[in-house]
């Protein structure tokens, strides 16, 4: 039985109406930020010019994608079909009638839903892993740009040498089987995750000292929620079993995480050391405040605009160490949906067909591009007052 | 609609005789995301060759965007939207831009604020000084070289041939100022623009810098464009003054007539609101303008000034725009006033007159004995050398403050004033020596060993309006913060009724509570800051320069608001300022500094009449007077502060002293002076004997047959009331006949 072809117009006009949950996304969540601009401060004024439109319009995009990939995709991003193996776009699959829109790749897979299940990976790991390395980067770079002398010269250091390591090296290491097999990742998941636990517990403990009504509360429900997700994420108890992480994508995490607080670290650190030379800072210190106070409250807050467009960027520059691991082959399962793996996989058959490369490929270019817009119209916005 | 202002000796427009430059009813527009702002508007005024013109106003009055639309600098949002700009007769807006370029820096030169940011940190100043006659006149290297080395000497820096060798950042501050202005000479130009040429330096080197600057009209035939904000430099350097007020000029003519006989209520309001030498905090306060400046694009109809003028008159004021008129009896003088014929320029505003009772200071709160505070400078941390040097921020300072004075310490940058307040504030603790708060010693106790008791009864107000609030913060909760910190009130309700008490103790509206800093201004910011320092009923409050970085009129307002509170706590404050006519309206006692020294001490009358420490009189004389009724000793110090990383031996001010040569036996220069007892608490760092000190004449004096009088018109009358024009002001306090 021949494989039925449909037209490149029904192609791209199926392609886009399989988006349907993403454009009434869409369509609301922008149509509210235009609507309430004036209201939304800095995100709000990311609408006065084209390249912020953009920018959030694609991150969005992808965010929605992630969200509704089950509604997205027409076909599982596992199953194979054995009679769609390579076949080009349009590709009708005769048992369902539904149509491989970007064709089929090697192992007769479905490239559009695996393009699509792809970026809920991405959309996770990367912006968690951001968020753990920013915590770990903050904690460390406070104190270092604060009090400066031993304290900094011994975590720059540190620093320093996570950072002059080659990073693919430092991946081979880190997600080799070998070292899989040992304690070390979950050592150092378990060092990482420990620091928002710490980090919220000095920010509220700092602030509401004198004032216990708010502290427990607040302290409370850090350490539940806190040892809760701890508890699954590094040792795989949760007692609910909700919160669980793949050893695997565990791996990942880490390894992320490890090499992309030094940055964080260093971007803090130099703010710290500019903003604690301010008279409001000099002010909270006349009124007895303690160091650790002026560093999460006084300075942290000012130090917030190059940070939120670092983590922009930082975020892009994940989602492409990500794709770097996949397509060594590092971390994800072989089989993951994943972007990097997807092009790995299709960069093997490069010569006889190049369509199960260009999806994955161009999804991952747009998603940075659209992340690196985000963060040049922020930079750019927040400049102008 | 407006009369340009002429030089009614104007001959027939020509390139060599005529007006340098003519602006005529300029209007210049930012266009922004709000849509377009107005930042000058109807702006007239003519400059003669080797005239100099003083532009002056307030922040945000659009002084600055003149000079920036003569030059035709405005950046790309910022557009001429009328009137006409004539450069030696020519109209700029139809040259080409090969032709502006070309006027550009060659006969217009422009001297901004920053000198550092005027040169290129790269290049050896003789080579960026060299490129100006090798890039205008195209002329060979050596004949370049040779113009430069002659610019460098005329601008007075010491050996010009080194001068020529070092990088702009091997000089200091005053250094660079003269660097830029021999530049912007070199091309001979017919027209200097200064913008704030000497804000970001220390009185002294301004002094000299205004030397410089004076003397250029006469010696090169420069015409000048002056833009200040403070109205004593201006009547030292210029013939002919504008005032400018929310984009408008409002008063423009020679010196003499804006300075004694203004007619528009703003520059009378200015004059005011500035300490000068008559002004006393307790028999005549200042009167500081209420409100403030409008914004750009809420600018009231009529009058700008209107709302904020207590000679308002509804229908009059603010029926139609207001063109400039001239004042009759006057030569070129223009007021943008509709009713200055009518007004009775001696009345006070209502309410404003109010006599405060000496407060008389009580027991001793705050005694400083011997103390001393040294840095170690140098050495890396990492790889820990050995070799260090030590810095004398603070070398034996003795004195004491009682309650409810008012103690100022007055020095320029470096003479470690702001370390002195770090030791006292517990940021930095003592070397050596004692301090005493109360009964407790609180030298070496730094501030997180402190008890509450003794960090909120010491507090500071700071120096900088736009640093001093958190911006991520809202003022109400900066406050709360505070309290909480200081123990005061049990619970949030408390303490939020307490904060509101202290917005209604600082003259702010109660909804200010929950702004952001960035919504107010510098003057509330101030305010602010001000509230938290006496949130915990300080008994010291540590003021470093509270209002230096404020507008004239809100500066009145700020200080007066201090002494207010002053006077109902029974606070002790320490006032640091480099400013000596704000230090003799508000001080009791008055500490002068120099490189970690006390030089001189004793209560303000002493301080303020001979005999005088050397350092003091060149103070007092470099200090610009808005009155031309003053006569000042002229005094202007050579070279610059030395740095406290390498100080002179022996007396600390003996490099720039003139006296020197008065001291037999070289001691200056080998012994540190000892203090010198001059009677009544009044003492000395000096190694003058008492005749010389006695011969020491008052650095400031009036001239009793004052010029200004000469050829009043009849209708200013001779008031004897506190108004400044047309009445002889009367001996300041604290000047003695000697």
């Amino acid at each position: 039985m021949p494989v039925q072809y449909i037209s490149g117009f029904t192609v791209v006009f199926e392609v886009l109406s399989r988006f349907w949950p993403v454009w009434i996304a869409l369509v609301i969540v922008m149509g509210a930020s235009f609507a309430y601009k004036k209201k939304l401060a800095l995100y709000g004024q990311l609408f006065d010019s084209g390249v912020g439109i953009v920018g959030v319009g694609i991150c969005l995009f992808w965010l929605f994608t992630a969200i509704f990939a089950a509604t997205i995709s027409p076909f599982d991003p596992l199953a194979q079909i054995p009679i769609m193996k390579d076949v080009l776009p349009g590709a009708v699959e005769p048992q369902s009638g539904l149509t491989y829109l970007f064709g089929g790749d090697k192992l007769a897979r479905d490239v559009f839903s695996r393009m699509v299940y792809g970026s809920q990976i991405v959309l996770i790991i990367a912006p968690a892993a951001t968020g753990f390395a920013l915590m770990v980067g903050i904690t460390l770079g406070l104190p270092a740009g604060y009090y400066g002398g031993k304290i900094d010269t011994v975590l720059s250091f540190l620093a320093n040498l996570v950072l002059a390591f080659p990073v693919i090296l430092l991946f081979y290491l880190l997600v080799t089987p070998g070292i899989m097999d040992t304690p070390i990742p979950y050592g150092m998941a378990g060092v990482f995750f420990l620091f928002p636990i710490i980090f919220f517990s000095v920010l509220f403990w700092t602030r509401y000292k004198n004032r216990p009504d708010r502290l427990y509360i607040l302290l409370g429900i850090t350490l539940i929620l806190g040892g809760w997700i701890y508890l699954g994420l590094v040792f795989d108890k949760d007692p609910l079993h909700i919160v669980h992480i793949d050893p695997n994508q565990l791996n990942i995490f880490v390894a992320v995480v490890f090499a992309s607080s030094p940055g964080v670290f260093r971007i803090v650190r130099g703010l710290v050391m500019d903003i604690k030379t301010r008279d409001y800072v000099a002010a909270a210190q006349t009124r007895g405040e303690s160091p650790w106070y002026i560093m999460l409250w006084e300075i942290l807050p000012n130090a917030r605009g190059p940070l939120i467009v670092d983590a922009c960027l930082r975020i892009g520059y994940t989602t492409i160490l990500l794709g770097t691991l996949g397509y060594f082959g590092l971390g994800l399962a072989p089989e993951s949906p994943d972007w990097g793996t997807a092009i790995k996989d299709a960069s093997r058959l490069l010569r006889s067909f190049i369509h199960p490369a260009l999806p994955p490929t161009i999804a991952l270019m747009s998603f940075v591009l659209g992340l690196n817009l985000l963060a040049d119209s922020l930079r750019e916005q927040s400049m102008k007052d | 609609m407006n009369e340009a202002v002429r030089n009614p000796a104007k001959p027939t427009p020509g390139p060599t005789k005529g007006p340098i430059i003519e602006i005529e009813n300029l209007s210049i527009s930012f266009f922004t995301r709000k849509g377009e702002i107005p930042a000058v508007m109807d702006f007239s005024c003519t400059v003669m060759p080797g005239e100099a013109m003083g532009i002056v106003g307030e922040s945000g009055c659009g002084k600055s965007t003149v000079s920036l639309g003569i030059m035709r600098d405005l950046s790309n949002i910022g557009k001429i939207v009328g009137g006409k700009i004539k450069f030696q007769g020519k109209d700029m807006g139809e040259l080409s831009d090969e032709e502006l370029r070309s006027i550009r820096g060659n006969k217009i030169a422009m001297i901004y604020q920053e000198p550092m940011a005027s040169l290129n940190p790269a290049m050896k100043v003789g080579q960026q000084l060299m490129e100006v006659p090798l890039i205008h006149d195209k002329v060979s290297k050596e004949e370049a070289y040779k113009r430069a080395l002659d610019m460098v000497r005329s601008v007075k820096l010491p050996d010009p041939e080194r001068m020529m060798r070092s990088y702009p950042h091997q000089l200091s501050g005053g250094q660079q100022q003269r660097i830029v202005i021999a530049m912007a000479l070199l091309s001979k130009p017919a027209l200097l623009l200064l913008d704030e040429p000497t804000t970001a330096l220390d009185v002294t080197v301004e002094a000299g810098i205004v030397d410089l600057v004076k003397g250029l009209g006469e010696k090169f035939g420069t015409s000048m464009i002056f833009v200040s904000h403070n109205l004593g430099l201006i009547l030292e350097t210029c013939d002919r003054i504008t005032v400018m007020y929310s984009g408008e000029a409002v008063e423009t003519g020679k010196i003499k007539d804006v300075f004694d006989r203004m007619r528009h209520p703003y520059t009378q309001g200015l004059f005011r609101s500035i300490p000068l030498p008559g002004a006393d905090k307790n028999s005549r306060p200042l009167i500081s303008i209420p409100g403030q400046l409008p914004l750009p694009h809420e600018r009231p109809k009529g009058c700008n000034f209107g709302p904020r003028c207590h000679h308002f008159v509804e229908g009059v004021c603010n029926a139609a725009e207001i063109p400039m008129i001239e004042v009759a009896g006057h030569e070129g003088h223009f007021s943008r006033c509709v009713r200055f014929n009518e007004i009775d320029w001696e009345a006070l505003p209502p309410g404003a007159k109010k006599v405060n009772e000496r407060v008389m200071p009580g027991a001793p709160v705050l005694k400083i004995e011997d103390l001393r505070k040294y840095y170690r400078v140098g050495g890396s941390e990492v790889f820990g050398s050995s070799e260090g040097r030590v810095v004398k921020a603070n070398e034996t300072i003795s004195f004491m403050a009682r309650e409810s004075e008012t103690v100022a310490i007055v020095g320029e940058s470096g003479c470690g004033k702001s370390t002195l307040a770090k030791v006292l504030l517990g940021l930095e603790t003592a070397s050596a020596g004692t301090v005493t708060l109360g009964n407790t010693e609180i030298q070496s106790t730094g501030i997180d060993k402190r008890s509450v008791d003794t960090v909120s009864s010491i507090q500071m107000v700071f120096q900088n309006p736009f640093d001093t609030l958190n911006p991520s913060h809202s003022v109400g909760s900066q406050i709360i913060r505070t309290l909480e910190k200081f123990n005061v009130g049990k619970t949030v309700a408390d303490r939020r009724k307490r904060m509101l008490e202290l917005l209604d103790l600082v003259k702010l509206p109660r909804a200010f509570e929950t702004r952001k800093p960035r919504q107010l201004s510098g003057g509330q910011k101030q305010r602010i800051g001000v509230a938290r320092a006496f949130a915990g009923d300080a008994k010291v409050v540590v003021a470093d320069e509270p209002v230096s970085a404020l507008d004239v009129s809100v500066q009145a307002a700020v200080t007066e608001l201090l002494m207010d509170i002053q006077r109902k706590n029974k606070t002790t404050m320490l006032f640091i300022s480099h400013d000596l006519s704000v230090v003799r309206y508000i001080a009791d006692r008055v500490v002068v500094m120099y490189l970690g020294y006390i030089v001189e001490q004793g209560t303000t009358d002493q301080i303020f009449a001979p005999p005088y420490h050397p350092y003091t009189e060149a103070l007092l004389s470099a200090i610009p007077i808005a009155d031309t009724s003053v006569v000042k000793k002229h005094i202007v110090l050579e070279g610059d502060i030395p740095s406290a990383m390498n100080p002179p031996s022996g007396c600390p001010f003996q490099t720039r002293c003139g006296y020197k040569k008065l001291v037999p036996d070289n001691l200056c220069e080998t012994k540190v002076p000892p203090v010198k007892h001059l009677g009544d608490g009044h003492m000395s760092l000096c190694w003058l004997s008492d005749d010389v000190l006695a011969k020491m004449e008052p650095v400031i004096k009036f001239d009793k047959e004052h010029a200004a009088h000469e050829g009043m018109p009849d209708d200013a009358s001779h008031g004897d009331g506190p108004g400044f024009a047309g009445t002889p002001p009367k001996r300041p306090r604290g000047k003695r006949p000697s």
